[in-house]
């Protein structure tokens, strides 16, 4: 059997990378970390004319310097890895852009394959790209193809096939005399062997580098990119091969680099793009409408009352399914436990603590399901880097920059990947804030809580109760980003840089892989965390220092709950079960719906019995409306999850960063709840 | 003139840029390099811009508007 073909896919972020990965490995794709660092690493796997494929998507960048940590990533991988050939994807309908990288990459010396990506987007306008003269000036195949559309993808792994195992640049040396001596503006001696050629001046300096390098160092491969990056002092290469050079670089060349890179791409696009003038209205005409100064915001509100509109409507239609099958499943393992005589203490441990803990949860996977269904649509169509130039008034006026709002509408998905968006902020302390404010933002794990606690309470009105939340999350956020911004005396450096890419209708295999991806993590989820969370609330309630109990209320449970419940008085929460439930959701959010279903004994509390029963006992203890809405306002604010404070600790690399959240937000809470109800008591007493 | 006060579906050249090194480099290496040819698309009361350059829309924030140095774009 042929041994894998490393694979690395590389590009700028919103050329289609993700896209064209998908395209190779559908839904088969591994998401794990990179070591020591919260980047995404995805890896998948395929199989082609007997060669064995092992594709690494890289984290989209725009350039191979050394300022982002994704920049870095991807650097030290293809530098050092065993990666056997690149793949530099490439946005045709934006290729003057893009070939700074690809010039970079051609530079490293690497085997390298250029997929010339959104051909059809080209077409469509009526541009055209010379593809033979382009891979002849490059001096790297270029293979034409459209990730969505799925057009190229055979003859692009057949390009990786053959041309793996070539090493160096012998084939670009040979396309070069043919053409580049004759035609191209830049005569230069170098020109056998390299792609871009530098001027004069600088070429000296790249020789003499060079040389220098050789001596000290040995043989390196690519050593022209090693003394380009030195001579760009950059501060990694300096570290990793320390060389006096500031004989030739007192200063960092890297200015002059850029700017001669641009010149040659310049050059490129004069002779390979026909018809450049023809780009598309469309994106400009749509942004005139999406990014106007007063329509702008308002747009975005409505996009966002619409999509959790759809959450909770669509969603719930869907819910009354699973809950029907969730109870089938749970007579039948209940009948089946009893029938095969296993004993009471085991089936109560099974139905009452997991399947009704774990029950819970999956009835709302409907609601998840679509909800990051349309924040991938809205990634995906390119519509969520205009809300960062849209917000970026408001977020100005608190100290932050529009890019801030970008981790913070993620946040409504889940607070984990949302803090480590965060990481696009270049300024420390602007990154410190939105980590800290991100978790107010009302993830997808809280919405169960609200379904349920505005479904049994506000009838009719569930959906405005539960939509007041997310508007609530922001305003709290926002609020508290002006309130650090005050105490914070440095200068805030609102430095908004963020690409708006072309309008696309988004692609429904990426969108629904993205979707699925954040399913099957909240289905982990819920069979790890919140099963061993169940089973433990479980025996706490039904146990106490002399055994087993038939009253929950004597158990260790109810023992806890009553030394906290007072604590939550003042907010209208003086209830022993609710402050269970409410320590137990620290573990994840949902846990505060799956640990009420077992306080109270129902194994359906999203149906409408299950509501019901719950509602009726909760009335007898005077638990109203206005208790509820509290209890929402407190759930919305309190204490992140486990997973979001781990979170926080690696991305400040502080654990006392972790230790604020867990005080600071149980203490914004409190006072938000203790408001809410006592303002509420005034006028609805 | 500075960006921030350039109108919008005007085009101009940049001439210099004065920020941090690090971010007038990300500038650069993103193709905004001096005497490339920028058009306005949007502009916001904050002094935040939307435009277009080397083909790529971008959206940039006051305190960089401010310090890009641009002159008038002059048609072939």
């Amino acid at each position: 059997m042929s041994e894998d073909i490393h694979v690395a896919f590389i590009g700028n972020p919103n050329c289609g990378k993700t896209t064209l990965f998908n395209a190779y490995t559908g839904a088969h794709l591994k998401v794990a970390n990179w070591p020591g660092v919260t980047v995404e690493k995805k890896e998948g796997a395929l199989k082609y004319h007997n060669n064995h494929y092992k594709l690494v998507d890289l984290p989209g960048i725009y350039s191979l310097t050394s300022y982002t940590m994704e920049e870095k990533l991807s650097r030290q991988y293809i530098l050092e890895d065993e990666v056997d050939i690149i793949v530099d994807v490439v946005d045709a309908s934006s290729l003057e852009r893009n070939l700074y990288l690809a010039l970079q990459l051609i530079e490293l010396g690497k085997p390298l394959i250029i997929a010339l990506n959104m051909m059809d987007v080209v077409e469509e306008r009526g541009m055209d790209i010379d593809l033979h003269r382009l891979p002849e000036m490059l001096g790297v195949p270029v293979i034409p193809v459209s990730a969505r559309k799925k057009r190229g993808l055979e003859i692009l792994l057949h390009a990786v096939a053959h041309h793996n195992r070539r090493h160096g640049m012998d084939k670009i040396e040979h396309q070069h005399k043919n053409e580049r001596e004759k035609k191209s503006s830049h005569q230069h001696r170098h020109h056998k062997n390299t792609v871009v050629v530098y001027d004069d001046w600088l070429e000296d300096k790249i020789d003499i580098v060079e040389n220098a390098l050789r001596e000290k160092y040995g043989a390196i491969n690519n050593l022209r990119w090693y003394a380009l990056k030195l001579l760009a002092h950059d501060e990694e290469i300096m570290n990793k091969y320390p060389l006096d050079i500031t004989t030739v670089a007192e200063k960092s060349y890297e200015k002059e680099i850029i700017k001669q890179k641009y010149d040659f791409i310049e050059e490129v696009i004069e002779e390979v793009l026909v018809h450049k003038d023809r780009e598309s209205k469309n994106t400009d005409r749509i942004d005139s409408i999406l990014t106007h100064r007063y329509f702008g915001i308002p747009i975005f509100l409505l996009t966002m009352a619409f999509i959790f509109f759809l959450t909770f409507t669509i969603g719930d239609f869907f819910q009354d399914w699973i809950v029907l099958g969730i109870d089938k499943v749970s007579d039948i393992i209940k009948n089946f436990l009893t029938y095969i005589n296993v004993s009471p203490v085991l089936t109560s441990l099974l139905v009452d603590g997991a399947i009704t803990g774990v029950g819970s949860i999956l009835s709302f996977l409907p609601n998840i399901f679509i909800l990051f269904l349309a924040l991938a649509v809205l990634e995906d169509s390119g519509y969520m880097s205009r809300v960062a130039y849209v917000m970026d008034g408001i977020m100005g006026k608190v100290g932050l920059s529009g890019r801030a709002f970008i981790p913070l509408l993620l946040g409504f998905g889940c607070s984990v990947p949302a803090i480590m968006a965060s990481r696009a902020l270049e300024n420390p302390r602007d990154r410190l804030k939105t980590i800290l404010i991100t978790p107010f933002m009302s993830c997808s794990a809280r919405l169960p809580i609200y379904i349920l606690i505005a479904g049994m309470f506000f009838g009719d009105n569930a959906m405005y109760a539960a939509f007041s939340m997310y508007v609530l999350g922001i305003v709290v956020a926002i609020a508290l980003a002006l309130i650090f911004s005050r105490i914070d005396k440095n200068k805030n450096t609102n430095t908004l840089l963020i690409e708006l890419p072309e309008y696309k209708s988004p692609n429904a295999a990426s969108i629904f892989i993205y979707a699925w991806e954040k399913v099957k993590s909240y289905l982990s989820k819920a069979g790890t965390t919140i099963f061993v969370a169940s089973l433990l609330i479980w025996f706490i309630l039904h146990f106490n220092m002399s055994g087993m109990v038939s009253d929950i209320g004597q158990s260790f449970g109810g023992f806890i709950g009553r030394v906290i419940a007072p604590i939550l008085a003042p907010a209208g929460l003086d209830v022993w079960q609710i402050a269970v439930a409410l320590l137990s959701g620290v573990a994840a959010k949902e846990v505060v719906v799956s640990s009420m279903s077992i306080l109270y004994g129902v194994s359906d509390i999203s149906s409408q019995m299950g509501m019901t029963n719950v509602v009726s006992k909760l009335s007898q203890i005077g638990f109203s409306q206005l208790n509820a809405y509290a209890l929402m306002v407190f759930c919305l604010l309190y204490t992140p999850c486990v997973a979001t404070l781990v979170t926080i600790r690696k991305e400040t690399g502080r654990a006392r960063w972790a230790l604020f959240s867990v005080f600071f937000q149980l203490f914004v809470a409190w006072v938000a709840a203790t408001i809410v109800y006592q303002v509420g008591s005034i006028f609805f007493r | 003139m500075v960006l921030s006060n350039g109108n919008i579906n005007a085009s101009y050249v940049v001439e210099n840029i004065n920020l941090a090194n690090n971010i007038e480099r990300r500038l650069e290496m993103l193709g905004m390099t001096t005497g490339v040819k920028v058009v306005i698309l949007n502009k916001k009361h904050n002094g935040a811009i939307i435009l277009k350059v080397r083909g790529t829309r971008f959206a940039l924030g006051r305190e960089i508007t401010d310090g890009i140095e641009i002159g008038e774009y002059e048609n072939e």
